[in-house]
């Protein structure tokens, strides 16, 4: 009979406490699994976020830091010369302002209004329905807007419908009229907090929701670079050409992000890793030392049968590796469970966007758990293998019959 | 005559004192400052517009969650030397102009509040106000939550082993509660002998765990408040949460340790005392 096969039927024989084991291992391994996840999980949500827009470069002004919004100015003329570099595909901006959607006898809705140049948005919003702000549908003679799905909802809106927009000027004493709108299109703007208003349009309509009087600002300046060229190229031939401005790579803003945003998931996550593992390995080998010495006896009469020492060691491996490997195995489902509603509590602070995610799976995580599992099988069974090949087999023998 | 004086008073006169502003502990020791240095500051990177300021005090930064990472790098003026130093001199209404207006209400309940809003909504349209409670409220109210459930998982996982270890327990007594049963001792006497003790150890191993909650505490806030530069407190075991670890603690022990022996004393005498 093999180890295994020893180690299979102890499990079976015992089978009220090896499924308790296994149920703990699970649960904490869940743990484990997800605190795993969390480590890299914003990091690589924002990443499959900026690199799901149609843009790889973002430049901001001189005092900006890659992510914040310091608006850039003569943006007009600085979009001429970015275009005109070869190593440049296409450049866009946006510009950001505080809105409401106007409805008759109703309230009125407060929105972001986003001009764009690109008629796409260079991919910051993610159509859901209709087309872009290029569509020809509709009433010609009103610009076009992309409008949030839940504010499409909201308001009744369909493809055609009409919704006006008043922008909100602060510092300034004038009440701009409001400006009508017609949607061709519903997204889901994901850089934008969950369940947010949102309208997208031109930035002639923007402008002219500003009473036309608009100065040359952008709130924000994206380029996308020539596959020729690569991205690093256009990096700094943008910055060689436009010292004034600081130019960043999609790579850089993730970079920047790793490092400033949301660290405190990152230490809780190591902080959380390390203690589960802990706990695990504490727990597996209070299990298996316990449940050894219980059997010492059986230990010893199995040793007298001339079982080697190695064989019983191995049994012992065995039987952890069955207990962890067991509950790993379990952990795996039961940690995307529990990570979905974890994500859902997370998920709630406000001003996130809606396509961050905090638990991302990467195939790394999951070899990082099973790494840890393993460890934790062969420390924590390293005790219950000492005590049991050390055992004295004449003395345990004596002590069993007289007890 | 007058003149003479004029010109002696202009010569002799000292320059006016730089205005006073407070520096952050972080701010002083990184410029390499002191109390009463002359500092020059500008609101543009090149320098332009650069005044003179002289340090006079510092200032640890209140600890702020939400810029726990932020190297707290800050000065506090006077808000007109503020005014006068960021402003556009080409906009005379930028020297008369602030990004926010704190407010502190004599009644600070949320209806209060709210009527605040109204009024002033009133009567400026253009000025837009919240209240300093409701985001950031929110998102520790978030953290909470996430804590919670994490701490609620934790005690599943634990409960389960915790459930293994009065199994294998109790099969160690099965011969010793098989002789009781013999000599007659009824099982209502052996529960409440299992309860009791069960609830000695859970009270122990409570109270044992929050005394290392307390250690931890104080490891997890050095450690932190060394590595974020900040005398925030990251972590906190208040009495609230003593007592609902503890109130969480000593039923799981206690049930746990009577379900594993009731597994064994519903079995009959002779199958508790046969080998």
């Amino acid at each position: 009979m093999t180890a295994l096969s020893l180690a299979w039927r102890t499990a079976r024989r015992y089978r009220a406490r090896a499924v308790l084991a296994v149920v703990g291992v699970a649960v904490i391994g869940a743990l484990n699994f997800d605190m795993l996840m969390l480590s890299r999980g914003l990091m690589v949500s924002f990443a499959d976020l900026i690199n799901g827009t149609g843009y790889d470069i973002r430049i901001t002004g001189s005092g900006g830091l890659p992510l914040s919004r310091q608006p850039l100015d003569n943006v007009t003329p600085l979009m001429a010369q970015i275009a005109a570099l070869p190593e440049v595909a296409s450049v866009a901006v946006m510009r950001t302002a505080n809105a409401a959607a106007i409805t008759p006898g109703k309230p009125p809705d407060g929105l972001e209004l986003i001009g764009s140049s690109d008629p796409a948005g260079l991919g910051i919003w993610k159509p859901v329905s209709g087309s872009n702000l290029d569509a020809a549908t509709g009433d010609a003679s009103l610009a076009p807007a992309i409008v949030a799905r839940t504010l499409a909802e909201r308001l009744g809106l369909a493809i055609g419908s009409t919704i006006n927009i008043r922008v909100r000027i602060s510092g300034s004493l004038s009440a701009m009229p409001s400006v009508p709108l017609r949607v061709v299109g519903t997204a889901d703007f994901p850089f934008e907090s969950q369940g947010s208003f949102v309208v997208a349009t031109t930035m002639e309509a923007f402008a002219k929701a500003h009473g036309g009087m608009l100065n040359d600002h952008a709130d924000f300046m994206f380029a996308k670079s020539r596959p020729t060229a690569g991205v690093d190229a256009t990096v700094a031939a943008i910055a060689k050409a436009l010292p004034n401005l600081r130019v960043f790579s999609n790579e850089q803003v993730i970079a920047n992000f790793s490092s400033n945003a949301f660290t405190y998931f990152r230490q809780i996550s190591v902080v959380l890793s390390t203690t589960t593992a802990a706990f695990s390995f504490l727990l597996v080998a209070t299990l298996l030392t316990v449940s050894v010495n219980q059997r010492l006896g059986e230990v010893a009469a199995l040793r007298a049968l001339g079982i080697a020492r190695r064989k019983i060691a191995a049994t012992l491996l065995w039987e952890a590796a069955l207990l962890v490997g067991i509950g790993g195995v379990f952990a795996l489902p039961l940690g995307q469970l529990l990570a979905m509603v974890l994500d859902r509590i997370l998920r709630r602070m406000p001003g996130l966007p809606a396509g961050l995610h905090f638990f991302v799976f990467e195939p790394q995580s999951l070899l990082l758990h099973a790494a840890v599992l393993t460890a934790t099988a062969i420390v924590a069974a390293a005790y219950p293998v000492w005590l049991a090949v050390k055992l004295p087999i004449a003395q345990t023998l004596r002590q069993e019959v007289v007890s | 005559m007058g003149l003479v004086v004029f010109l002696a008073v202009l010569l002799g006169a000292a320059p006016p004192a730089p205005p006073d502003i407070l520096v952050s502990r972080q701010l002083l020791a990184k410029a390499h400052l002191s109390v009463g240095d002359i500092v020059t500051l500008s609101a543009d990177a090149a320098g332009a517009r650069a005044r003179r300021f002289r340090v006079a005090g510092v200032y640890e930064p209140t600890p702020d969650p939400m810029k726990f990472n932020l190297e707290r790098i800050e000065a506090r003026l006077h808000l007109d030397d503020l005014l006068g130093l960021a402003s556009n001199p080409g906009d005379t209404s930028s020297a008369d102009a602030v990004s926010a207006i704190n407010v502190t209400l004599g009644d600070r309940s949320n209806a209060a509040g709210q009527q605040f809003q109204r009024s002033l909504a009133a009567r400026s349209p253009f000025i837009f106000s919240s209240s300093t409670r409701d985001n950031d409220n929110v998102t520790f109210v978030v953290i909470d939550r996430f804590h919670t459930a994490i701490a609620a998982v934790t005690v599943i996982g634990s409960t389960a082993f915790l459930l293994a270890l009065m199994v294998i327990r109790a099969e160690e007594r099965k011969e010793t509660v098989g002789i009781l049963r013999l000599i007659g001792i009824s099982r209502k006497t052996i529960m409440t002998e299992v309860v009791i003790e069960g609830l000695l150890v859970a009270i122990a191993g409570a109270a044992f765990g929050v005394l290392i909650a307390a250690g931890a505490q104080s490891a997890v806030n050095s450690f932190f408040q060394a590595r974020y530069d900040t005398t925030l407190v990251f972590m906190r075991v208040s009495p609230g949460i003593a007592m609902r670890s503890i109130a969480v603690a000593i039923p799981v022990g206690v049930v746990a340790g009577a379900v594993a022996s009731w597994t064994l004393l519903r079995r009959g005498t002779s199958a508790l005392v046969r080998r």
